[in-house]
């Protein structure tokens, strides 16, 4: 594997900007595509999960939802949806491309100190073909389960200490970040890289949650916990 | 009239319904049922009849009588009863009340009181349903009732008054009724004649059954009415009238009505060649209800009992018949039958597709735009070379309009298009024709044809008169009834006097000749296209380059700049090319002008035949108001229906739409579009270059498979026809789209047109690759994995095509500037197969293939010390069963599933983890070699981590060496001799896949035959030293006691992968040295190969790879297994088992488990990991024996190792 560059967008949960959305130009719908909407859907869903069963955020701001047929939680704060939503777009055409390594939802404490780090590990099968084989409903339940197992995270994981905050970071593979320097996929919500302080947690522990293979995309989520929260 | 009666079943019940699935099943078995309990009802009760043939009720909510009876009552009177409501298949819905809400759904339906069954049954004939109908605002007269000719009914003389959905071919008929009635009786008669002959003739066929002969003569009536001649009408006629007359027994003797059923029926039968249909009664209820009309008629088969029965050997015999019938020859007429292959071989012979495409005419012609565009640019490009070009045209144009300026400032786009090409190429040498109507057909003969077997036209007919009719158009490529015997060939060009006539391109030639009697018809004549085409786009070159070839007998000019320098005005140009054009080529051409080629296109038509018009633009909203929508490219006839249905029809409606309500209508490009061009609003520029979006071979023509692996073939064939034509225009693409057209559930099995498709259902699937190819066997390969995909019946298969979008230039192109461009278009035109000059790029095949090679070569070559050609194990045999391979050493078969397992090598096993036993087997020198590898690495000091790893490309290596093959992979050591290559054990020679061995590099495939042919003095050698040591090693000597034990020992082990070198257990594992004897030594020696055999199998790829990324992409890394164990449960149930069964787990077994647990890290299964840890730990904590704990302590121990070099962070275990 070759070196690993890390990414991040970092704004503070609690400080919200408002990013004007760039319209995509969409190129031939191709396989990288389908892939990067299928998982950055689910990365949506997931974040909005994570936030509330880690309470990052009161749950008075979550509102149950259904997808992929179970309930989930997401919340209605027009500015946090927004931040989810621009950092996915920003992430789709990584995985577009498979430069994406690792998506890391990082919760950090007051001191922004990481106490939890989510990692979604991606990995696309190397040699492979979509058919109209390839059952949508397949991946669906394969993300579902991921899904029920994150809603459950909380019993594996211990509680989090109050005033938490969170920020997203990309492990890319390969030499993925030249690329991103010259194109800004949303204006003036720039990838940054991140602090190692971020990256790093000391006397982790890591709890695996949930492996998926399909024939599209390979993706393992576990969970790297600090020992010592508080 | 009768004739309608019979119309109505075939149409009403010919299964076309749209209800796939469930419910379709559901509802023929009712009405399979419904027909098996008829024959018994009516058995039951005396009184039976036939008065309701061809009527299917469905009976909505209650009824008196009620819907049983009513079901009754269908069965003793000859009619069918639906339980589920179909529109095209039920002709009268049964109901006494009706709610509101029904009545606006079953607008236009027969809705009719239950008195009219049971009326209708008390008079002994159908009556006429209209005064029962429940609510007189119905659309009544659409269905003139059944009834006998002669009889005076009151309801007969209904005509239909307006055309119904069901027969709107009735209009057409209707001239001729007088004609046919007088003629009927004649025909009656002769046909009787005919009929004694033809009844001895059968019998001889048929032994004695008089019942069975009846069926034979009943049923190709119905399978297929089908006269040769004018009589087609005529013949159906008789054919109602013989079934319905026999349900009037007061109208005429029984006398009359058998002769005339009877010699319905042998007037059919004396046109067998072409009356036997070979469509299966279950997929014709249409036609089988009309046998069953049949059938019961008292004079027909006196002792009617066992209909059922009789229905059997109906079956077969028509099997026979249509046997027999296939040998009859029916392609006389046909002209381009010549051209193909007999029967049998339709579709499936090797190089049909070839020669399809080679001889298929029309399929030049269509690629002739390519080409022209192709001359285009070759034009543009020599002149950009030449630093100018020459316009002669130009040139005398200039000169002549040298004095007058008119100065049009305007853009100036010319739509140049031939009048008639096809007829005015066909008769520019024929001056007799010219004036007259003149048809460019295949067809040369009187325009009837013989009917084929098994074709059933009046199905196809009135399927597409239907499907036409969804667009409620009027048919017009005069499909009809009538027309069953007339020729099927298309007529691709009319002439304009024959236009006048009501002929149309697209007609078949038959009807045409029906409707213009000296029509005549010129044959093909694809040289003279070719010439003609030229000529014209020479002619247009001559003034400018601004050309954009539309087809080869349409042109587009953009005159804008041209106009300017001549400072003509656009009239004198059309003048001008059009003369000049009409004298180069004999023919005439029609230019329309105007500022863009939208308008170009329609002032077209309005020029048309032989003439120009220049649409003014300040004429152009006027002009274009009453343009029907139509007339815009891109409307074609299901968006000029949802048009109308807007209430739109012309653009002047059109024009009354808003964007927004016609983005909303039709998405919004299409939306914007229309928009745009109903205001002759179009902005495309005339682009002399097309970028090509997909490349395709379809062919559904004489498509007959009967076997699976002729589709394949033909798959393969077609890919490589697809392959030509991407090299052709150079080219590779990502999406691969396969169509296949299938046969339509119940339509003909023999399509009205030779060779054709007939009604077919269209399915398109498609892959999409992770690289562009333009490959054949790529493509062949994905496209048979799609066909397999679609689950399809070969036999129905009508069609097939493959497309390939998304293309890309191919990289190999030569010129670097992709599709073939400096190719002149006149080699092109000259060339006889246009299409197929075999132009095959050479680099771009050759680099590819190149590439590989190379790259074979490279990865071979850097191995080339220390990987030893592909050789086998002691045993290849991937069977676990340790009986089965007990002295099996060298066992030549070579399970299917090995192959899949392609990569071959394995290191060489630290000396503590090879049997002493194995050793021997193995032939001196190997060993020998095997002893020295060991001894080398006992010399250097950092064995653990790296020793036992040398480069281990072949991991990765693409699927070479397979067959299960097993390479001994060795230290790189300079010194060492015979370092190329140490070949174990062969399969047996006809193991070897050819194409596999063709695959490997040149030295390999050497090395490999000369292997085999020393391979069979190693193999006795190995033989005789493999027994020998197992003789040594007899069971007792085992350590472990217990069969049980050993087997899972050995299931455990053997499946376990080899030894990596930067394993964390070496470290901590000092013990592990090879001069400690190991207990393994004492495995019986079957078990110790299958552990080698194994290991390569389970093996992963180690970090320590050095192959080149994209390699080792390439190769989907092995699923980690334990013991062959994959999933979770398999795996604990094999830990269950070690952990409960045996008091102190063998450090080996320990070993494995680690080596398993960290190919699960490396296989990114933390999840599987995590389970596997954990569900040990409670086992082996729970277990009594500390030894146990202590184990799972060492396992966790390494683990969290992997883990925390992998992950940064520990797996936390709670």
């Amino acid at each position: 594997m070759s070196e690993t560059l890390l990414f991040s967008l970092k704004v503070v949960a609690s400080i919200f900007g408002y990013f004007t959305m760039a319209t995509l130009t969409r190129q031939d719908l191709n396989f990288g595509q389908v892939v990067a909407d299928i998982l950055c859907e689910f990365l949506e869903v997931a974040i909005h999960l994570i936030l509330y069963v880690r309470d990052v955020y009161p749950s008075g701001i979550f509102q149950k939802r259904k997808k992929y047929n179970v309930p989930v939680q997401m919340s209605c704060h027009p500015d946090l949806n927004q931040y989810i939503q621009d950092t996915l777009h920003c992430v789709k055409p990584l995985i577009e491309k498979n430069e994406a390594e690792k998506v890391v939802v990082v919760i950090m404490d007051k001191e922004h100190r990481p106490v939890e780090r989510f990692v979604f590990e991606i990995s696309q099968p190397p040699l492979l073909s979509i058919s109209s084989e390839t059952l949508l409903s397949h991946v669906e339940q394969l993300l579902r389960a991921i899904i029920l197992k994150i809603s459950v995270c909380d019993a594996v994981l211990d509680n989090n200490p109050p005033g938490c905050t969170f920020t997203v970071l990309v492990h890319t593979r390969e030499a993925a970040t030249r690329n991103m320097e010259k194109v800004q996929v949303i204006k003036d919500f720039p990838w940054i890289v991140a602090d190692e302080q971020e990256v790093h947690m000391e006397e982790a522990k890591l709890i695996p949650l949930k492996t998926m293979t399909s024939d599209i995309l390979k993706m393992q989520l576990y969970v790297e916990e600090k020992t010592q929260k508080t | 009239m009768s004739r309608d009666g019979w119309r109505k079943k075939a149409s009403e019940d010919d299964g076309w319904g749209g209800r796939g699935g469930y419910m379709a099943a559901k509802i023929s078995k009712l009405e399979e049922q419904f027909q098996k309990d008829a024959p018994r009802e009516k058995q039951k009760d005396g009184m039976s009849s036939c008065i309701f043939s061809g009527v299917a009720i469905y009976v909505n909510g209650y009824t008196d009588p009620s819907a049983d009876e009513l079901r009754r009552l269908m069965m003793l009177h000859g009619g069918q009863f639906h339980l589920y409501y179909t529109r095209s298949k039920t002709t009268h819905i049964i109901a006494t009340n009706l709610p509101n809400r029904k009545i606006q759904e079953l607008k236009g339906e027969k809705v009719v009181r239950p008195e009219w069954i049971t009326d209708s049954i008390k008079a002994g004939r159908q009556l006429s349903y209209v005064p029962y109908q429940l609510y007189t605002k119905q659309k009544g007269l659409n269905f003139t009732s059944v009834c006998a000719r002669g009889k005076q009914d009151p309801s007969s003389s209904h005509e239909p008054s307006k055309p119904d959905l069901n027969h709107p071919e009735s209009d057409s008929i209707k001239p001729q009724p007088s004609h046919t009635q007088t003629l009927s009786k004649e025909v009656l008669k002769s046909t009787h004649a005919n009929h004694k002959a033809n009844f001895t003739e059968r019998s001889k066929h048929q032994g004695s059954q008089d019942t069975l002969l009846t069926n034979g003569y009943v049923h190709p009536v119905n399978g297929a009415l089908k006269p040769q001649d004018s009589f087609a009408e005529l013949q159906l006629h008789v054919v109602d009238t013989g079934s319905h007359q026999s349900h009037l027994p007061q109208t005429e003797s029984r006398d009359r009505e058998e002769s005339s059923c009877s010699s319905a029926g042998s007037k059919a039968n004396s046109h067998q060649r072409s009356l036997i249909s070979t469509a299966s009664p279950a997929k014709q209820p249409g036609l089988h209800n009309m046998q069953k009309d049949l059938h019961p008629k008292p004079t027909f088969k006196p002792g009617t009992s066992a209909a059922p029965q009789k229905g059997n050997l109906h079956d077969q015999k028509r099997v026979r018949l249509n046997g027999s019938y296939h040998m009859t020859p029916n392609s006389s007429t046909l002209a381009d039958s010549s051209n193909q292959p007999g029967r049998s071989g339709q579709g499936a012979e090797a190089g049909i597709i070839s020669e399809f495409f080679s001889h298929s005419r029309l399929h030049h012609i269509s690629t002739w735009r390519n080409e022209f565009s192709e001359y285009v640019n070759s034009l543009q490009s020599r002149s950009r070379a030449a630093g100018g070009a020459v316009f002669s045209g130009k040139e005398k144009l200039k000169k002549l309009k040298a004095n007058c300026s008119s100065g049009v400032r305007q853009s100036c786009i010319l739509h140049v298009d031939m009048d008639c090409f096809f007829v005015s190429v066909g008769i520019r040498h024929r001056p007799d024709l010219k004036g007259k109507p003149v048809a460019v057909t295949s067809n040369r003969g009187p325009g009837r044809v013989a009917q084929r077997p098994g074709a059933n036209p009046q199905l196809e007919f009135q399927y597409y008169q239907r499907k036409q009719n969804q667009y409620r158009k009027v048919p017009s490529n005069g499909v009809d009834l009538d027309l069953a015997a007339l020729s099927m060939a298309e007529i691709a060009s009319c002439s304009y006097e024959a236009r006048q006539a009501d002929v149309r391109n697209g007609m078949f030639f038959g009807r045409a000749k029906q409707l213009c009697p000296d029509l005549q018809s010129v044959p093909y004549d694809f040289q003279a296209y070719k010439e003609v085409a030229l000529s014209m786009y020479e002619t247009l070159a001559s003034y400018t380059h601004n050309i954009e070839a539309l087809s080869c007998d349409e042109a587009l000019v953009d005159a804008t700049k041209l106009l300017v320098e001549l400072g003509v005005t656009p009239d004198d140009l059309a003048r001008a090319i059009r003369e000049d054009i009409k004298e180069k080529t004999g023919c005439s051409a029609s230019v329309g002008m105007s500022s863009n080629i939208l308008l170009a296109r329609m002032a077209t038509r309005k020029a048309k035949p032989n003439g120009q018009y220049f649409l003014r633009s300040e004429e152009v909203d006027d002009f274009i108001r009453d343009q029907p929508v139509s007339s815009l490219p891109g409307v074609g006839r299901s968006m000029s229906s949802k048009l109308t249905s807007l209430g739109v029809s012309t653009c002047g409606d059109l024009q009354q739409l808003s964007i927004s309500r016609l983005q909303r209508e039709f998405g919004p490009r299409t939306g914007q579009t229309l928009f745009r061009f109903c205001r002759g609003l179009d902005d495309r520029p005339v682009r002399s270059e097309k970028e090509r979006k997909s490349v395709s071979a379809e062919m559904n023509y004489n498509i007959r498979f009967t076997q699976v692996e002729e589709a394949e073939s033909f798959l393969t064939n077609l890919s490589m026809e697809v392959q030509k034509r991407m090299e052709g225009a150079g080219l590779r693409g990502r999406r691969i789209t396969l169509k296949v057209m299938m046969r339509k559930p119940g339509a003909p099995v023999e399509p009205a047109k030779y060779g054709g498709h007939g009604i077919c259902d269209n399915f398109a699937r498609s892959v999409l690759l992770a690289q562009p190819t333009d490959s054949g066997q790529l493509i062949a390969a994905e496209a048979i994995k799609l066909f397999y995909a679609m689950k399809l019946d070969v036999k129905d298969m009508r069609g097939v095509g493959l497309q390939v979008q998304q293309l890309e230039g191919s990289y190999a192109d030569p010129s670097g500037q992709g599709p073939s461009r400096g190719r002149s278009i006149k080699d092109l035109l000259l060339a006889k197969q246009p299409a197929h000059s075999p132009r095959k790029d050479p680099l771009a095949q050759g680099q590819s293939s190149v590439n590989r090679t190379e790259f074979f070569k490279s990865t071979f070559s850097s191995n080339q010390e220390r990987v030893t050609p592909p050789s086998s194990p002691p045993s290849t045999s991937s069977d676990p069963m340790p009986g089965t391979s007990k002295g099996g050493l060298h066992h030549p078969h070579t399970p299917n599933h090995v192959r899949t397992y392609l990569n071959v090598s394995i290191e060489v096993p630290s000396p503590s983890q090879v049997d002493q036993s194995v050793l021997e087997a193995l032939p001196v020198d190997i060993r020998k070699q095997v002893e020295q590898s060991w001894r080398h690495r006992e010399e250097q000091p950092s064995t653990s981590s790296h020793l036992s790893t040398p480069p281990r490309t072949s991991s990765s290596l693409p699927p070479g060496p397979s067959l299960g093959t097993l390479v001994l992979q060795l230290p790189d050591q300079p010194g060492q001799p015979c370092t190329t290559g140490i070949i174990l054990e062969l399969p047996d020679f006809s193991q070897v896949d050819p194409e596999v061995f063709a695959a490997l590099p040149r030295e390999l495939q050497e090395e490999l035959c000369s292997a085999y042919r020393n391979k069979g003095n190693a193999q006795a050698h190995a033989q005789a030293q493999g027994s020998a040591v197992e003789q040594k090693n007899p069971f007792p000597q085992l350590k472990q006691p217990a069969v049980g034990k050993l087997k899972r020992r050995y299931k455990k082990r053997n499946a376990s992968p080899a030894k990596k070198g930067p394993s964390p257990l070496k470290k901590l594992f000092p013990g592990n040295s090879p001069a400690k004897s190991s207990p393994s030594k004492t495995l019986p020696l079957p078990l110790k190969h299958r552990l080698i055999h194994f290991k390569y199998i389970g093996c992963p790829s180690s970090p320590s790879i050095d192959v080149p990324e994209t390699l080792s992409k390439l190769n989907p890394r092995p699923v980690p297994t334990l013991a062959g164990a994959y999933e979770f449960s398999d795996i604990r149930t094999l830990l269950r088992e070690w952990v409960t069964t045996i008091s102190e787990p063998m450090e080996e077994d320990i070993l494995q488990v680690v080596k398993y647990c960290t190919e699960l890290v490396e296989d990114k299964d933390l999840e599987k990991l995590y389970l596997v840890i954990k569900y040990m730990k409670r086992l082996m904590q729970q277990s009594s024996e500390s030894v146990w704990s202590m184990a799972f302590d060492f396992v966790l121990d390494n683990v969290q190792v992997v883990v925390q070099q992998t992950y940064g962070s520990t797996l936390k275990i709670t």
